[in-house]
């Protein structure tokens, strides 16, 4: 399995790095959206799930989530918002922009493990 | 430590490392905020900083950090959505709540702990500033005092606290990093969003965090590696595109280029002697090779002097409103580089002159508004490359220095004379502000008075080999003008022989060459009373043998007018001297090596460098051998030299004087500084234009005043008639005495006899013998009042 980490924070992708490598992912990182959907583009093997900020420059994590989902090869591309108590209201919007979970920080490497346990057994 | 994750340290590196990064950008965010405070992209980089730091916290268990964090972030969302308004307050709690999370960070990498202070207030303040958001401008301004003491009392606390912090940092700095940045690194995304002469966002300063995580920087390195697998060829972000490297690194490097290339220097020398081709093309090779590598090598010490002045907005910001002045900074030529150690030497000295430049400079919003100015004064930083040097200027647009009040002030701390003072230029005169134990505030503050003078700055600036200068025009504002050479490690000289030994004279030292044939040596070289001096260009100047000074055995006296005499002309503070040495080689470029322990504070060295042949050469300190000559602080053009032992109590003064004879054993003097030159012409040469004895001159005719005749004494008859040139507003006049005697410097006491003879401005005891002291403007009035036209109307109108 796969996933990308999408912070703008070194520490916060080292981590998030931590935990899904403890659960068996292989992990790749980008500092904004921009590098994200480069990084998306050039990998050779698929990408199964993105953890995405929601606040970072460049490319907010809205439209990072807009920008995937406009992309019908990333259809089956799982999408996680990490937000924090401040930013959850706006969260509804990424999860109307076709995002399938959101986590707030900060979490645990359980709550992450459920959560993806669930999103990837069930395919969206 | 009960955290979420393992690993933590690394983690809590990282953070730590990212966190203070990003806190330097945060300052400057918010001071620009002020200025311009509907700015949505800065308030949204400002929320993200402690947005993230927030969210990092919850995974570290770091739940003071988290607390405050949490509440500035609330603050600033509201700020950022546009419900509340930036105010003064507000910005002050913001950066208040920076300097608490400094002061925690700082805690967490020296022990892993918060630290103890409570940051309750802080909190309180915070959280109220985001609920008066009805009013934004009510709660800004209106209710005026409450929450304004507010704001003051918890930035104390605060202070407080980031201060013990710190004090617990400094210990562990022991050895500094720095980052390498390369220039497009320096530019953010934030950044090239801005128009290029911006005011106060600065480009982000890896540097300038990096020393306050000294401690932490090799988590950078590791964290370069273990994040290393870059997701995409093209590295993004800053973080990535430097790294972190030990300056003893550099260093070290440095001094290895500086053998090599003096390495490269002796086989250059040998290969001017070979024919082998191959070899000599090889050699070619390995010089080029070598001059690339040290311009590389130098490059890496070189930073922008941003990472100076991005520490200013702030300082600028805080004093101000302290003041309770409206101050915008601009900054131009930020990116100008500089060698480190030069940054690190000029970072104190700026802070000062633009503390000062703030505190005594720009003037509070009501006084410039009467005066017809913005209500906001503008404090400009400029820093170009010129010459091989780098300048730096601070410009304000205040008040100005006022020349009269400066003279009064040196007067009352007998730095000068008074009649120093009434020669002085204006230039001169604004530049006392730098003489020692002088200084212009009218109180002393708790910023800018801190003992540490003008005096210092200066000091410290021409300990680098720079220089300083100040210009100021009464009510429009003064400019402060800083020259410093790009680096210390390598430096242009000129190599000199004397004595069979080679010497190296900085460059930045020298004015000029003079070589003298034999024959020119006794009509140009003159001996006053034991003191030899040199008229260069109608300028006494005062001659220095080094062979002499270092007390070296002369290989063949070349004084004596043997041979040709090489003088290098040299100024060595406000004065100049001409240093005379057996012969001038070259100039060359040399590496700088410190002297050993054993020799090091010799004041006539500066230190020691190796030429070609592989021979070392001492590099002089022409500062120090002026002093061990006496040049400084005796024939000092000005006399700002070290007048402070009793006030001058107007006739009980400390004067340099020309003592001559005028016939019958009469002596006379008249105070230096108006002597232009000293000259002899043969009785021959003199003429009669009228009434009036002239002589040609320098293609001018200039009137002669025979002091014997005016005086009525009968001085020896001589074949060569010695006279003493007075020049004033481009004319001259010559004074013809019977015999020059000496130069002294002497604190005399003026006595005025009723019954003076006309012409005469008292007399003094100098060097014991009675002396009258000649008043030149009365002799000149009475003997050749024509002589000075254009003074005398001058003066008139004066």
């Amino acid at each position: 399995m796969h996933a990308l980490v999408i912070d703008d924070s070194r520490a916060v992708r080292r981590i998030l790095r931590g935990f899904l490598v403890d659960l068996g992912y292989e992990v790749v990182e980008a500092g904004d959206g921009e590098e994200a959907l480069r990084e998306l583009k050039l990998s050779t093997t698929p990408v199964d799930v993105a953890l995405v900020d929601w606040n970072m420059p460049k490319m907010s994590g809205l439209e990072f989530v807009k920008a995937v989902r406009a992309n019908a090869q990333w259809d089956r591309l799982v999408l996680m918002m990490v937000t924090t108590e401040t930013e959850i209201e706006k969260v509804a919007a990424a999860l109307d922009a076709g995002a399938n979970e959101y986590v707030m920080k900060p979490f645990t490497k359980d709550i992450i493990r459920e959560k993806l346990e669930l999103l990837t057994s069930s395919p969206v | 430590m009960t955290t979420l994750i393992e690993g933590c340290d690394e983690i809590v590196k990282d953070f730590l490392v990212e966190s203070y990064e990003n806190l330097d950008q945060l300052d400057q965010d918010l001071v620009a905020l002020e200025q311009d405070p509907g700015n949505r992209e800065i308030l949204a980089s400002v929320f993200r900083t402690i947005h993230t730091i927030k969210g990092t916290c919850g995974f570290l268990d770091f739940g003071k950090l988290e607390k405050v964090a949490h509440v500035g972030e609330n603050l600033l969302s509201k700020l950022r959505d546009g419900e509340l308004e930036l105010d003064a307050n507000r910005t002050s709690a913001l950066l208040t709540m920076i300097d608490a999370i400094r002061s925690m960070l700082s805690h967490i990498e020296d022990d892993g702990s918060e630290g103890d202070a409570d940051y309750g207030n802080l909190i309180d303040l915070l959280t109220n500033l985001q609920q008066t958001g009805s009013g934004p401008e009510a709660a800004g301004t209106a209710p005026g005092r409450a929450p304004d003491r507010d704001v003051e009392d918890v930035a104390q606390d605060a202070k407080r606290s980031a201060e013990t912090a710190q004090a617990g940092g400094d210990g562990t700095l022991g050895s500094a990093e720095t980052t390498t940045t390369t220039a497009q690194a320096a530019d953010t995304p934030q950044d090239s969003a801005k128009q290029t002469k911006d005011t106060v966002q600065a480009a982000d300063t890896p540097q300038d965090s990096a020393k306050k995580t000294m401690a932490t920087a090799q988590a950078a390195e590791t964290s370069g590696t273990v994040l290393s697998p870059a997701p995409s060829p093209t590295a993004s972000s800053l973080t990535e595109s430097t790294i972190r490297v030990d300056v003893d690194h550099l260093d070290r490097l440095m001094n290895l280029v500086g053998e090599l290339v003096l390495a490269r220097n002796q086989i250059l020398q040998f290969t001017s002697k070979e024919e082998d081709a191959a070899f000599v093309a090889t050699s070619q090779h390995l010089n080029m090779i070598t001059t690339e590598l040290q311009e590389g090598v130098m490059k890496t010490r070189m930073q922008p002097i941003g990472n100076v002045w991005n520490k200013l907005p702030r300082v600028v910001r805080d004093l101000a409103r302290s003041c309770g002045k409206d101050v915008k900074i601009i900054m131009e030529g930020k990116e100008t580089e500089l060698d480190k150690t030069i940054i690190e030497a000029i970072r104190d000295p700026l802070t000062h002159l633009v503390r000062n430049s703030v505190d005594h400079g720009i003037e509070i919003p009501e006084e410039r508004q009467a005066l017809g100015k913005a209500h906001e004064g503008t404090l400009l930083l400029r820093a170009f490359h010129e010459g091989g040097q780098v300048n730096i200027e601070i410009t304000d647009d205040g008040g100005g220095i006022s020349t009269e009040v400066l003279k009064k002030k040196a007067l009352e701390r007998s730095i000068i004379t008074t009649e120093q003072a009434a020669r002085m230029s204006e230039r001169e005169l604004l530049n006392l502000i730098f003489a020692p134990g002088f200084s212009t505030a009218k109180k002393v503050t708790k910023v800018s008075g801190r003992g540490v003078g003008m005096d210092v700055v200066r000091t410290n600036i021409e300990k680098i080999g720079g220089s300083i200068d100040l210009q100021s025009k009464e009510g429009s504002g003064t400019t402060i003008r800083i020259k410093i050479p790009l680096t210390l490690a390598i430096i242009p000289a000129l190599i000199v022989t004397d004595s069979g030994d080679r010497f190296a004279i900085p460059q930045v030292n020298l004015l000029e060459l003079v070589r003298l044939e034999a024959e020119q040596i006794e009509t140009s070289i003159e001996d006053i009373n034991g003191s030899p001096v040199y008229r260069l260009r109608g300028n006494l100047l005062p001659l220095v043998f080094l062979n002499k000074e270092l007390k070296m055995q002369a290989a063949e006296s070349s004084a004596a007018g043997s041979s040709a005499v090489s003088i290098v002309v040299l100024q060595a503070d406000e004065q100049q001297f001409g240093l005379i040495v057996d012969e001038i080689n070259d100039t060359e470029e040399i590496v700088v090596k410190p002297l050993g322990t054993q020799i090091k504070d010799l004041d006539t060295f500066a230190g020691a460098t190796i030429m070609g042949d592989g021979k070392i050469a001492l590099i002089l300190d022409v500062m120090g051998l002026a002093q061990r000559a006496g040049i400084i602080g005796e024939l000092s053009s000005h006399g700002i030299g070290e007048h402070k032992e009793q006030a001058s109590t107007g006739s009980d003064q400390r004067r340099t004087l020309l003592v001559f004879s005028i016939g019958d054993d009469r002596r006379m003097a008249i105070p230096l500084d108006l002597v232009a030159r000293l000259e002899e012409f043969p009785i021959s040469s003199v003429e009669v234009a009228g009434d009036r004895e002239v002589v040609q001159y320098r293609g001018e005719i200039m009137p002669l005043v025979r002091l014997s005749r005016f005086f009525n004494t009968n001085p020896d008859e001589t074949e060569q008639l010695q006279v003493v040139v007075y020049s004033h507003m481009s004319r001259s006049i010559g004074f013809v005495v019977e015999e020059i005697i000496d130069i002294v410097e002497e604190r005399i006491t003026v006595t005025i006899d009723p019954d003076e003879q006309m012409g005469l401005d008292g007399a003094a005891v100098v060097q014991e013998k009675v002396t009258d002291l000649l008043d030149v403007d009365a002799v000149v009035g009475a003997a050749a009042p024509e002589a000075l036209e254009p003074a005398a109307t001058a003066e008139a109108e004066a």
